[in-house]
């Protein structure tokens, strides 16, 4: 960059396992300031917020962001949510996907391939459980056994912390009919999801291609963090909704969700286990990284060393 | 690993912080002193700021790997965002 320039170079990306977790922004506009990602609420007080230190920000109800601010996320690689109530997801972006396509050849060649599609659920399988999956079981059907043991699940740590629990149940329509269990469940899950877009997006794969999932803009997402749901945002949800029966918060049941998540999160260091975790089950598939064609056109430049994940522009 | 930053404070505070610490920059200390040793600094800040202001922040088992205390009055307030301290600064007070 020439000295005559204003400014210092755009911020690189650093790595997703350097970074905290995640934080919820609830009101304010949202804007860059000295090249610093600021928070300025009606009263003119200005909140810093580290923009390129988190994995991604959760923009509640109430914010408004600008054009530089969204610029300055996505150059630092950071994910934007935008969230309604309860962490109900409405939009993402910030850190663009796709920007590594041996990486999203790969995972969609993985998922059209039948028998790499099975291995991968059986992967996950393992990694969700501890344990291999049953020989000789179509993914639906290991979907069906999954599906029992996760309602197990579900009954055994709800009986744990000591609390009533029926089903899983939710509805979107009207967040605040659910009980408190579900209710602390969505919230939790919300930033589960989130991290867990990041990661997917960081390591370079799309969200939307999903092997057990399907369907969904976040099937990939669903199938990655189910693997880390019983570890991290199911406790951290049943021990807040065991303290809110006892009428025992401070704060409102989501926030206290999040603080329990977040501290979750940390001691199960899951920031750095989610890519690994990601190129472990998708190996599992035993496919070869696709090599570009030989007629295609190579990159006309080299790009410097990459400072951030795979799947980070910068 | 502590770090203390010290505003319009005595200098018989700044003089009893350099006996723990080292003064990097005018009234900026660092350190690396155990949780109590680290309490009971902070407890001689407290006593001995007048009317400057101080605050401390230290490497802490959290999300943001440091944790961080003030005292006195300051443009800079910390604030709460669901368990993750951030800072909020306060525009100029019109008189």
């Amino acid at each position: 960059m020439s000295a005559s320039m204003p400014g210092l170079s755009p911020p690189r990306p650093i790595p997703l396992k350097d970074r905290s977790s995640l934080i919820f922004v609830e009101r304010g506009q949202i804007d860059v300031l000295d090249g610093a990602f600021v928070v300025v609420d009606a009263t003119g007080i200005r909140t810093h917020i580290p923009v390129g230190g988190f994995a991604c920000i959760m923009l509640e109800p109430g914010t408004r962001v600008s054009h530089a601010a969204v610029a300055l996320a996505a150059r630092a690689g950071t994910l934007l949510v935008w969230v309604g109530e309860a962490g109900v997801r409405l939009y993402a972006s910030g850190q663009p996907g796709g920007a590594r396509a041996d990486r999203l050849l790969w995972q969609a060649r993985l998922a059209l391939d039948e028998a790499a599609r099975l291995k991968i659920v059986r992967k996950m399988f393992e990694l969700r459980f501890g344990e291999p999956a049953p020989e000789r079981r179509s993914v639906d059907q290991l979907r069906g056994i999954e599906g029992v043991r996760v309602r197990k699940t579900y009954e055994l740590m709800a009986r744990q912390y000591g609390l009533t629990w029926n089903r899983r149940a939710y509805d979107r329509m009207d967040w605040s009919a659910a009980d408190i269990p579900n209710r602390c469940l969505s919230a939790a899950t919300a930033c589960l999801y989130g991290l867990t877009e990041t990661a997917v997006l960081a390591a370079g794969y799309a969200p939307a291609i999903g092997f057990l999932h399907t369907g969904k803009p976040l099937s990939f997402v669903y199938d990655v963090a189910d693997i880390f749901k019983f570890e991290t945002v199911v406790p951290a949800a049943f021990k807040t909704a065991a303290r809110a029966g006892g009428d025992r918060l401070e704060r409102s049941i989501e926030s206290s969700v999040r603080r329990e998540c977040r501290d979750m999160f940390r001691r199960t260091n899951l920031l750095e286990r989610l890519i690994p975790s990601i190129e472990d089950m998708l190996s599992a598939g035993d496919l070869p990284r696709p090599d570009p064609p030989v007629d295609a056109q190579l990159p006309a430049f080299e790009d410097g060393e990459p400072s951030g994940d795979a799947g980070h522009r910068g | 690993m502590l770090v203390i930053v010290v505003e319009n404070a005595p200098p018989r505070l700044r003089g009893r912080l350099a006996v723990w610490l080292l003064e990097i920059r005018a009234g900026v200390y660092v350190g690396t002193y155990s949780r109590r040793t680290r309490e009971r600094i902070w407890t001689e800040v407290l006593a001995a700021i007048g009317d400057g202001n101080a605050v401390i922040a230290w490497a802490a088992p959290n999300d943001a790997g440091f944790s961080f205390d003030t005292c006195g009055v300051n443009r800079r307030v910390p604030v709460d965002f669901d368990g993750f301290h951030l800072v909020a600064f306060h525009p100029q007070e019109r008189d």
